[in-house]
């Protein structure tokens, strides 16, 4: 068994996470793991196609588009000794959010929308992790205003575009070229990629903030 | 300056605790960043248990949120929609009235009915955008299939998201289409001729309209299948399934090469 990142193993050729619940949406789970699907959560995806995160397990993490806490089980079995403030704007998928958060001490449930970050400025802390999967047109300024709010100088950022959300009619490779270029203007970006075969036309972005 | 916090409110000396965590909760708003960090401060006053209690608060606060907004959004939407179409029609009964007086002569009335029906256009417009950001929230899978503007009108002829997703997929098809239908039947009775329409507002749909006639019964047929499926998702789970977009990209695609 091999160690990726904290908490993260590849074990038989699958990816895992080590942890102590059960199920969350329909993954195996065997002694002490939970299989980490990466057809369903992006942030497998990524780890999959060889980028890591550095994570020492007590980091403080703002989650934006959280639906129904697909990647956030996971997350939150990496940072076991954190927190992740879930933000998710669907009251539908927030349901089932609300089941993992009832379970997991570490996860804050949050019914807001991500665009007004100024209705949650009184709740969530300082973070040193703003993750973004919420497939709009106008995420990076979404993430802005967040990372402003919320986010620590240094912090990191993860985020994950759906070409057809933010232009539907546009080549997916514009598509990133233009997401890349506006978040270079404000974030250093570390590295960026793929998802392919587990997501078509969506990338990964990596980055921090610097000032 | 005066803080608001999910625990209380902080002038920047010292914090007037809640009495109550879940009113403040939703009410710990502020324009701009803090200038300190909220649960330091939070610590200082509730010590251990900060993050207990937030997380308490936050379960209880959500669990009435999510009861309260499952049953109005889409509600929300078929008044918006009916709305919408209330505007349509008073833009075009001021375009008309406008064009009657100023056949007859021009006057300065006539530019407060222009700047009213700018108003209207504006409000119009307005009410779009918000149709199209609380589909997206309600409805994502419908809204991926056949954009916002046809999502919300099939919703809003269904009359609630529950009952859509009892209608069966032939029915999805023609949904909208029925005031062309009892005109059709209407012309039939007096013994007329009139077409049956075979699609509804589906129609609308680029996938359909830019297909040639022939094909174009076979699209729809197939795209009202993806769509009730795709409401049942949205009504049920509320999240995307990306093979929808696929699959009926993938057909138009064949049909459109045949
Ligand atoms: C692709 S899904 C997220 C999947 C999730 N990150 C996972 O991997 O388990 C995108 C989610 O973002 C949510 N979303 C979109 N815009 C939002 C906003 N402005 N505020 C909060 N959530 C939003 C959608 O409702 C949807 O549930």
């Amino acid at each position: 068994m091999k160690e990726l990142m904290r908490n993260v193993y590849l074990k038989d050729g699958t990816l895992v996470t080590k942890s102590k619940y059960g199920s969350h949406y329909g993954e195996k789970v065997f002694d002490g793991f939970r299989e980490w699907i990466p057809w369903r959560s992006k942030l497998a995806a990524m780890i999959l196609k060889g980028h890591r995160l550095k994570l020492k397990g007590d980091e403080k993490v703002l989650y934006l588009g959280a639906a129904s806490g697909t990647t956030v089980s996971h997350l939150a079995d990496i940072v076991d000794e954190g927190v992740i403030y879930a933000v998710e704007y669907a009251a539908k998928p927030f349901e089932k959010l609300l089941e993992l958060a009832r379970e997991r001490d570490n996860i804050i449930p949050l019914l807001f929308d991500a665009s007004k970050p100024w209705k949650y400025s009184g709740i969530v802390e300082k973070v040193d992790l703003i993750y973004q999967d919420i497939a709009q047109k106008n995420q990076i300024e979404i993430l802005e205003s967040n990372a402003e709010f919320f986010l620590e100088k240094g912090g990191e950022i993860v985020i994950m575009v759906k070409a057809r959300s933010v232009d539907s009619t546009a080549e997916p490779e514009e598509v990133f070229e233009s997401v890349l270029r506006k978040m270079g203007e404000r974030f250093k970006i570390v590295n960026h990629g793929s998802l392919m075969p587990y997501h078509k036309d969506h990338i990964f972005v990596h980055a921090y903030k610097s000032e | 300056m005066k803080y608001n916090l999910w625990f209380g409110v902080y002038d920047g000396k010292e914090v007037k605790l809640s009495e109550n965590f879940e009113e403040s909760f939703l009410k710990a708003e502020n324009p701009s960043p803090l200038p300190f960090n909220v649960s330091e401060l939070g610590m200082q006053v509730l010590g251990e248990s900060y993050y207990r209690i937030l997380r308490k608060t936050a379960l209880q606060v959500s669990e009435k949120q999510v009861e309260r907004e499952l049953k109005r959004e889409d509600r929300y939407v078929v008044a918006l929609v009916k709305a919408l179409e209330e505007i349509d029609e008073a833009i075009n009964m001021l375009n008309e009235k406008l064009e009657d007086i100023k056949a007859v002569k021009e006057s300065d009335i006539t530019e407060s009915f222009e700047s009213k029906i700018r108003e209207l256009r504006e409000l119009r417009k307005e009410v779009e955008r918000e149709i199209e950001d609380v589909m997206k929230k309600i409805a994502p899978n419908m809204t991926e299939l056949v954009g916002a503007k046809i999502a919300a009108k099939i919703l809003e002829r269904a009359g609630s998201m529950e009952k859509l997703v009892r209608l069966p997929a032939s029915k999805v098809q023609v949904i909208g289409a029925e005031k062309s239908l009892y005109k059709a039947f209407a012309r039939m009775r007096k013994g007329k001729k009139a077409k049956i329409p075979k699609h509804g507002i589906i129609f609308l749909h680029p996938f359909i309209r830019t297909l040639p006639k022939t094909k174009r019964g076979k699209m729809a047929r197939f795209l009202a299948a993806k769509l009730a499926i795709a409401a049942k998702i949205d009504y049920f789970r509320g999240e995307v399934d990306e093979n929808l977009y696929e699959s009926i990209r993938r057909r138009y695609e064949e049909l459109r090469r045949k």
